[in-house]
């Protein structure tokens, strides 16, 4: 009996002795926490590790433990602590909760606190558990939390769309910012690949696989592609496609593609308006270049005209022969002044920047048109056909509408075919959000591979008639180009000419 | 005298008449033929050639002109060469004095001799008549 009661009291003893060691020396955080009757907060144990890690005097360890707790707990943390543990006395429910203390060495750590919890007869309540330093976890799942939530934040206040493409599935996550920019309602989406990809434009199509493909094989460090894209409401918009494959399988073929899509039809409409611009300014230009020209030729042939028919006067003593002469001085100066006017017409349409522009009904002054030329018409039996509704009003300075419209149809007459009756139609058309007037005739036409390029020129006959003067086209572009507009011509010899005259949209 | 057959290619007919008066009062007894532009002169001289008439041996020929310019003269003018019997002599008598047009008249060095500008005085008429 004795015996048996030695081995047992043994064996309890080496039971003992490992659960001292365990609770000792584990490098765990081991705690027992009380909190009695009368509120009083004491520590019964401790494990050594508790000890140390939180840096325990004797007096600390045996003493008020609220004060310890007081000391040792960040500032911002320890009310909800006291809290917890209210809580959790209230309920008797196991304690959990995480707080940040000042370690001696490694300065401010995070950790977590568990036990259960359990009433004595004396009415003590005692908490035992663990601490665990989980300082690391916590930094990386607010890091993650952070960069989450800046991914976010970056995704909706982007002006710029975010695809995700995982390639074995074809699937694509695409940001809001994506959808919206095609005419879809305003979410993060995952769809088909073929979503996007459908909507390419015909023409981009074969670049942008190439474009992708020279990624794919590497030899480009990211994908870059400007893609016109189908928008729900049926038109295109510019957009520029760039992306980069970050994960690869072993073999290297490419599992997962991010990118970004830009909206670029902005920068892209300012582009084509900039290319207009230079237009109108290299016309202008050029327009300059050719009224210089114009003013050299144009008044110093009158001027040598002057300066000859002088010198003959002078050299001349016949009364008879300088009679001759005179008619011609008179010649000479009715021309000049013509050329003045004529100069001083273009000068007027091409420095006056502000035009007075009103709504003008085009019908109502081809009417006028017709009336004014009524003798020519019924003299040269003129056909004339006019498809222009009696509705289209357009922006216009009414004296260059009517000067317009006057010289188009006066040329018509005036190079008519002569072996038939002239025929005139005049009919609107569109042309990217265009609007223009086509004046075709079934004349003469004018070989524009031999004149095209003098036509709209000042002085520049093509036709052997005697009141061919080249003067009214040449202003008739002028005043269409300061409205903004623009002329076309289309013409075959002996077919007929076709003048596209477009209004500034 | 220098030349007998003459002709006149301008636009302008103050110019022809002006032409016509210089040859008087200079004694210069020369009735030139006159054209308006380069077309009409162009035909004249196909149909001198045809008809076996005495060609022109001076050509005065303006650059600014309706329906064939100056330059376009020269180059029908070019493919006639062969077929002329003498030397043509052309001179440009034009009021441009536009570098284009004076750089121009350097590429048909072989066709034009040489480059008035208008005004057109007495000494200039009597150098291309008289000397």
């Amino acid at each position: 009996m004795e015996k048996i009661s030695n081995s047992h009291s043994k064996l309890l003893e080496t039971k003992n002795d490992f659960y001292k060691k365990l609770l000792f020396q584990s490098p765990d955080l081991i705690f027992q926490f009380a909190i009695s009757k009368e509120g009083v907060l004491t520590f019964p144990f401790l494990s050594h590790s508790v000890i140390t890690d939180f840096n325990l005097t004797h007096e600390e360890k045996n003493g008020d433990a609220f004060t310890v707790l007081k000391s040792k707990i960040n500032q911002d943390d320890f009310k909800l602590f006291l809290e917890t543990i209210q809580q959790s006395k209230k309920e008797m429910k196991p304690w959990s909760h995480e707080f940040r203390s000042l370690h001696p060495e490694k300065g401010e750590r995070w950790y977590k606190g568990v036990a259960n919890i359990e009433l004595e007869n004396n009415g003590t309540y005692n908490f035992i558990g663990k601490i665990t330093d989980v300082t690391d976890n916590k930094t990386q799942e607010l890091k993650l939390k952070l960069s989450e939530e800046r991914f976010q934040f970056a995704l909706e206040a982007s002006t710029k769309g975010v695809w995700d493409l995982d390639v074995l599935t074809n699937k694509v996550f695409y940001s809001s910012q994506s959808m919206k920019m095609i005419g879809f309602e305003e979410v993060d989406t995952i769809d088909t690949i073929n979503k996007w990809d459908d909507r390419i434009h015909p023409l981009d199509k074969e670049n942008y696989l190439a474009d992708i493909q020279l990624h794919i094989d590497g030899k480009t460090s990211f994908y870059e592609n400007l893609q016109r894209v189908l928008t729900k409401l049926g038109d295109y918009t510019w957009i520029l496609s760039r992306g980069k494959i970050i994960e690869r399988d072993k073999d290297g073929k490419p599992l997962r593609i991010i990118g970004t899509h830009t909206d670029i039809s902005i920068q892209k409409d300012k582009e084509i308006e900039l290319v207009r611009t230079l237009d109108i300014f290299s016309e202008q230009n050029s327009r300059l270049l050719n009224f210089a020209h114009i003013v050299s030729h144009n008044l110093s042939s009158h001027a040598s005209n002057f300066k000859m028919l002088l010198d003959i006067i002078e050299d001349e003593t016949d009364e008879d022969n300088i009679d001759e002469i005179f008619p011609y001085l008179k010649t000479s100066s009715v021309a000049l002044s013509e050329t003045i006017a004529h100069l001083k017409e273009l000068v007027e349409i091409n420095t006056n920047l502000v035009h007075n522009k009103e709504n003008l009904n085009l019908k109502l002054y081809l009417d006028r048109v017709f009336s004014i030329l009524s003798n020519e018409i019924i003299l040269n039996d003129v056909k004339i056909t006019n498809k222009i509704s009696d509705k289209f009003t357009l922006d216009f300075n009414a004296c260059y509408l009517e000067s317009i419209l006057l010289n188009f149809t006066t040329n018509a007459i005036k190079y008519a075919h002569p072996d038939r009756n002239p025929e005139i139609s005049y009919s609107l058309g569109i042309e990217k959000n265009d609007v223009f007037l086509e004046i075709k005739d079934n004349g003469l036409g004018i070989n524009l591979e031999k004149y095209g390029k003098k036509l709209f020129g000042m002085y520049n006959t093509f036709h052997k008639n005697d009141n061919a003067r080249g003067i009214g086209l040449f202003i008739t572009k002028n005043q269409v180009e300061a409205m903004g507009g623009r002329v076309e011509v289309e013409s075959q010899v002996n077919i007929g000419t076709t003048f596209k005259i477009h209004f500034k949209k | 005298m220098k030349f007998n057959t003459v002709f006149v290619v301008d636009d302008d007919k103050i110019f022809h008449f002006i032409i016509k008066k210089l040859l008087i009062t200079n004694n210069i007894n020369i009735n030139p033929s006159y054209f308006l532009n380069g077309l009409e002169a162009l035909e004249g001289l196909k149909n001198k050639l045809n008809l076996g008439e005495n060609q022109p041996d001076l050509i005065l020929l303006d650059i600014n002109m309706p329906i064939l310019d100056g330059w376009q003269f020269l180059e029908e003018f070019k493919k006639l060469k062969d077929k002329l019997k003498k030397e043509i002599t052309i001179y440009i008598i034009s009021s441009s004095d536009n570098q284009t047009d004076l750089d121009k008249a350097e590429v048909y060095s072989n066709e034009v001799k040489n480059y008035y500008l208008k005004p057109i005085s007495v000494d200039e008429i009597k150098s291309i008549f008289l000397n």
